[in-house]
């Protein structure tokens, strides 16, 4: 195997590895900031894509446009499931088993809604960039790729800056943290629980939207994205921003090392079982957050 | 005397079992008949789930994974090596029950949503390597011409007498030491460490328990379809097992069995809404756990309780006006 060979697949494994990282920053924000651990992500994105697939192919918005006004509709699906479903259940002191198990029974409703909605066919779009391969020597690069990378990378630069300098950023951190003594400091913790989740099923969309060139669009792709999400998550270190994007990286490019390398066929066992070993070996991932005491 | 005490323990469910060896005597459509022997069959797993979520406490969405090896170690065994039925009956869930007690050991050390992913990543292993390997099961294409050990009116009896031994053993087990003992690891590990109580053997045995059950009614799902596709042990089926378990009451056996049938026809009763049933369907699913508070059996026990006329207020009348009003 040559360079362009080992080239290409860590492109094209660092494309994958990127999207999974948005959908596993998504699920370790809401883990950090009420300890729920949101199965139906996976689905979120799904939906971010079909949503843009709607603003962008059949409406013809103007890219930008039709990505903000996904990212918006997506988050306010976000922030209304946080408080018309979520708070309830917590607030009534309901064991946290049956909340999880409500976001597993929130992947059928979007599941099917968006069968409802968009029907079964396989759909895709692209983006500004085209179709049209770039050819670096041997190493054969569709746009995307690049686009995909670029826009995962500056949106995680916004979001360090979010995080580290805008007071809401700050504030989330801090009910991630510790939720009393952050409402002790005149921070209203529901409203910024509400905005996590807000930005959480945000990034899923972005997702979404990304993933939407490579892999076309179908109601049932949740689920399978989804756990590679939860593998990157897991890797990574739940509750840690830095962990949810190397896992993310991590599960991508072994997929396509060991898709090309060994046999397409078993690449999902294989991350399975990576997983499964850093379950027993490492169960807190590489980067246990600090703040993730909620094991 | 003991006798009676004995049946008011083990609650309403030898009146649900009568009701089900009644209703197909009734002649039923076949249609429904159907939906009956798939609500049976899920009980089953249902009960498995009792036992692993609702006294031990380990939350899995993995049973699908663990009914597919029920069904295949059935099919693969009487299909492929033509052994007999009853023997594949006996083989698959110690099958099951083998990779159940694997699927415990990560239980030592993981909880809630870790050892949730570590179930699903079992489950999906198992889909894909039954999809993959087709000289044994046939991969996407499925496993055909499966014998059985009954069929119609004599395989659902069989399937009942089955789900009421696993019933009854159920409820023992809650009362059992075993019992206490899953029961004292689900609401305080440490404590019941220190008591006495060998946690890792204990949730071992749970997830075999638990295992052995999910795969028998893997070897009655083979005996009503007589076809395997591993589109049928999917994380839709594990999820949709977790909901039954939850709305029943989690650790009541016999809300689990209603919830079993309940949930089973609901998607059947919803059928003439067309392509909008399983949204609604879901709906109603998210609606009733959103209030397992309100659904709980002492809510409605209160109820009736409240509906009851109040016996001759003799002694303190203002306390029972205030428990009407209330």
């Amino acid at each position: 195997m040559g360079f362009d060979t080992i080239l290409q697949i860590l492109i094209q494994g660092l494309n994958m590895g990127l999207i999974y990282a948005l959908a596993a920053l998504g699920i370790s924000l809401i883990w950090n900031a009420t300890g729920l651990f949101n199965f139906a992500q996976g689905d979120l994105l799904t939906m971010g894509g079909f949503v843009m697939l709607s603003t962008f192919a059949h409406w013809a918005l103007p890219y930008s446009l039709a990505f903000v006004l996904t990212f918006a509709v997506m988050g306010l699906i976000g922030y209304l499931l946080s408080r018309g479903y979520f708070f309830p259940m917590f607030s009534q002191g309901l064991h946290p088993d049956i909340i999880i198990i409500g976001t597993v029974a929130l992947t059928v409703l979007i599941q099917n809604g968006i069968l409802l909605l968009w029907g079964p066919h396989p759909q895709r779009f692209s983006t500004p960039l085209g179709d049209r391969p770039v050819h670096l020597g041997q190493i054969i690069i569709m746009p995307y790729y690049l686009w995909n990378i670029v826009i995962v990378l500056v949106l995680v630069a916004v979001l360090q800056v979010f995080f580290k300098k805008s007071i809401i950023g700050i504030a989330m951190r801090a009910v991630a943290q510790r939720p009393i003594t952050a409402s002790l400091m005149g921070v209203r913790v529901n409203q910024l629980v509400a905005l996590t989740f807000l930005l959480s099923t945000g990034l899923a969309a972005v997702a979404g939207i990304l993933i939407a060139p490579i892999i076309p669009l179908i109601p049932e792709m949740g689920g399978p994205v989804a756990l590679k999400a939860f593998a990157a998550v897991l890797i990574g270190g739940l509750g840690s921003f830095a962990g949810a994007l190397i896992g993310g990286v991590i599960v991508g490019i072994a997929e396509v090392v060991f898709a090309t390398v060994v046999v397409p066929t078993y690449k999902d066992v294989f991350i399975f079982v990576i997983l499964i070993a850093f379950l027993l070996i490492r169960p807190r991932g590489i980067f246990s957050a600090e703040i993730s005491e909620k094991v | 005397m003991a006798k009676l005490a004995y049946l008011k323990r083990i609650g309403a469910t030898p009146a649900i079992f009568l009701v089900l060896a009644l209703i197909p005597l009734t002649g039923i459509p076949s249609y429904q008949f159907y939906i009956l022997e798939r609500g049976l069959q899920n009980v089953l797993v249902v009960l498995s789930l009792v036992i692993l979520l609702g006294y031990t406490g380990q939350l899995s969405l993995g049973q699908a994974g663990l009914v597919a090896v029920g069904a295949y170690t059935y099919g693969i065994l009487c299909v492929n090596y033509g052994i007999s039925p009853w023997l594949g009956l006996l083989a698959a869930p110690f099958a099951a029950g083998l990779v159940g007690l694997i699927l415990g050991f990560p239980s030592f050390k993981l909880k809630g949503p870790f050892l949730v992913v570590n179930t699903i990543a079992f489950s999906e292993i198992v889909r894909i390597l039954i999809l993959n390997n087709e000289n044994f099961t046939g991969g996407p294409f499925g496993l055909n011409r499966i014998p059985t050990i009954f069929n119609g009116l004599p395989l659902y009896y069989f399937m009942l007498v089955v789900a009421f031994l696993a019933a009854v053993g159920t409820l023992r087990l809650s009362r059992s030491y075993i019992g206490l003992a899953f029961k004292a690891i689900r609401d305080d590990e440490i404590a019941a460490e220190s008591m006495g109580v060998h946690v890792r053997n204990y949730k071992l045995l749970a997830f075999v328990i638990s295992s052995v059950l999910a795969g028998l009614s893997g070897v009655f799902f083979a005996n009503m379809a007589g076809y395997l596709n591993p589109d049928s042990f999917t994380f839709n089926e594990s999820s949709t097992y977790l909901l039954m378990v939850v709305l029943g009451g989690m650790s009541n056996a016999a809300g689990g069995i209603l919830s079993s049938f309940a949930v089973t026809s609901l998607p059947e009763a919803l059928r003439f809404m067309a392509r909008r049933r399983m949204v609604v369907y879901s709906i109603i699913l998210l609606v009733m756990l959103r209030y397992t508070k309100v659904l709980e059996i002492e809510n409605f026990k209160r109820l009736i309780r409240r509906m009851r006329p109040v016996p001759a207020p003799a002694s303190a009348p203002a306390v029972d006006r205030d428990e009407v009003n209330s």
